[in-house]
């Protein structure tokens, strides 16, 4: 597997997604470097969640390649999915267990020896040390949060994908949450994250795809988005503050009505 | 860096160790259903020279295979489908069939505990025994009888989506085997409707328990009844599975 900044470590191809006559992915291609945060924005219903569905393994779609650390996730699955850490948007664990058993089975399942040190560890560095024997549902969400993301990383995964991760979430929480986004963008893991944040996006993310109607419009920096686009019509009537901000952009490309 | 895919006996056995830790957790509800048989046998002690200890503790055990193939493994896989538990696991490098394999071992384990319980109370309370050969016998035709409620349970995740109406649905199907089984195989006079009963779900398991209780009266009849319950399970399991959903959103 090659880690280094910069190399690939998530590749899509030519990814179509159907729900019977219903094309929810086009023929969508990206890829995600080591080192990178990458954003994947839509509106409601644009293609976002299933093309990370897609990624996860979770559903089949009708063509396209995607490849994670070099592991295509068709004929290696289980490398690929060992390869990646993932945040689901309603990630639910069994309610009876405790945060510390949480850790305890995933870390198992990713085949990472754990020492009552290292988990001691683990929950000190999310500030949930006097939480081990709390239940899930028991926390914040800001908490609940914080263990999903460790849980996700507990196995040092090349590629981490978070969908809509902060969602819900106080300032304070949010903030922290892109802390530890970044602190894993630092250790040269690839992360793809989807947010209707475009506050988030702007602030976090190296290189965002704006995705809509299952195609994909643009990809680049958000700044490089902004100043492509400042000059649009469109661009210029969403403005509300006279500051092009990353928003106005995306509600410049993919119009103003309300999805479902 | 080479990605490492865990060993499938480690990651089984991390999956156990939670599955197991779930079950002693909500021990409420497996103690209940383990007591509604315990209670039946004790409240039949009267009947025992009518129809004998094998048909009671047969009777019994019947009961409780269908409390844990319906109440218990339908109900948990439904909640933690609706929940989004699978879902995380599923995005681990975890093979699907361990999720299901891990669940149905505990399931198994219920099944063994369930068998010793109504022994151990037929024993205790209605001083019911039966040879050695038969209480081993026993212990593996149970195995059968729970893959048959386990499979009915398999059938109704994978026909319904909802936790909710899965909790009813079961709930109704316990209702009706218990009181066409136990009430109607008792009661009813009819022949075809005897019959029926005897062939069904229910008369089947309670056939082959009750014959390898007495391993010396198993028949040709307790051999087709065998067959059927190896049917009813491989054709509900197949249709189940077939039909199952990982998420029900």
């Amino acid at each position: 597997m090659n880690n280094q900044p910069g190399s690939s470590i998530l590749e899509v191809e030519g990814l179509n997604v159907s729900y019977g006559s219903f094309k929810a992915v086009k023929n969508v291609s990206f890829n995600v470097r080591a080192g990178e945060i990458f954003g994947l924005l839509g509106p409601n219903g644009a293609g976002k969640t299933s093309t990370l569905s897609a990624v996860e393994g979770l559903l089949k779609p009708q063509s396209g390649v995607i490849t994670v650390a070099g592991y295509d996730i068709k004929k290696q699955p289980l490398h690929a999915r060992a390869s990646m850490g993932v945040q689901l948007q309603a990630t639910s664990f069994q309610p009876e267990l405790t945060i510390a058993e949480i850790i305890k089975l995933y870390a198992g399942i990713y085949g990472v020896p754990l020492t009552a040190e290292k988990l001691a560890a683990i929950l000190q560095d999310i500030k949930l040390e006097e939480s081990a024997t709390k239940r899930f549902g028991q926390l914040s969400g800001g908490q609940q949060q914080r263990i999903s993301l460790v849980i996700s990383t507990i196995h040092d995964p090349a590629l981490v994908l978070l969908d809509e991760p902060t969602s819900g979430l106080d300032p304070q929480s949010r903030r922290q949450l892109w802390e530890r986004i970044e602190g894993i963008r630092e250790k040269g893991h690839g992360v793809l994250l989807t947010t209707h944040s475009m506050e988030e996006a702007e602030a976090v993310c190296d290189r965002v795809a704006i995705i809509d109607h299952g195609s994909v419009i643009i990809i680049d920096t958000p700044q490089i988005i902004i100043e492509r686009h400042r000059n649009d019509p469109a661009v210029i009537t969403a403005s509300r503050k006279g500051k092009i901000t990353l928003e106005d952009v995306f509600i410049g490309l993919t119009g103003r009505t309300v999805r479902a | 860096m080479e990605t490492i895919v865990p060993k499938t006996s480690a990651v089984l056995s991390s999956l156990l160790r939670a599955d197991f830790t779930t079950q002693w957790r909500n021990r409420r509800s497996s103690v209940l259903i383990l007591l509604v048989p315990v209670v039946i046998l004790i409240s039949w002690k009267g009947l025992i020279s009518m129809v004998g200890g094998p048909f009671i503790l047969s009777s019994c055990i019947t009961v409780g295979l269908i409390a844990i193939g319906l109440m218990g493994y339908s109900n948990a896989i439904a909640r933690d489908r609706d929940k989004g538990i699978f879902q995380r696991l599923r995005v681990t490098p975890v093979p699907s069939w361990a999720i299901m394999m891990s669940r149905l071992i505990v399931q198994l384990v219920m099944i063994m505990l369930l068998t010793a319980i109504v022994f151990i109370a037929g024993y205790y309370f209605d001083g019911i025994r039966i040879s050695a050969g038969g209480y081993a016998l026993t212990f593996f035709v149970a195995i059968i009888g729970g893959a048959l409620y386990l499979g009915l349970g398999q059938l109704i995740v994978g026909l319904l989506m909802s936790a909710e109406t899965v909790n009813s649905t079961t709930r109704l199907v316990y209702f009706i085997f218990i009181m066409v089984g136990m009430v109607g195989g008792l009661l009813i006079e009819n022949k075809s409707l005897k019959n029926i009963i005897q062939w069904s779900p229910y008369g089947s398991v309670k056939d082959i328990l009750s014959a390898s209780m007495e391993p010396s009266k198993w028949s040709n009849h307790t051999t087709m009844a065998l067959l059927a319950t190896i049917a009813y399970a491989i054709v509900f399991s197949f249709l189940g599975i077939k039909k199952f959903k990982w998420n029900s959103k």
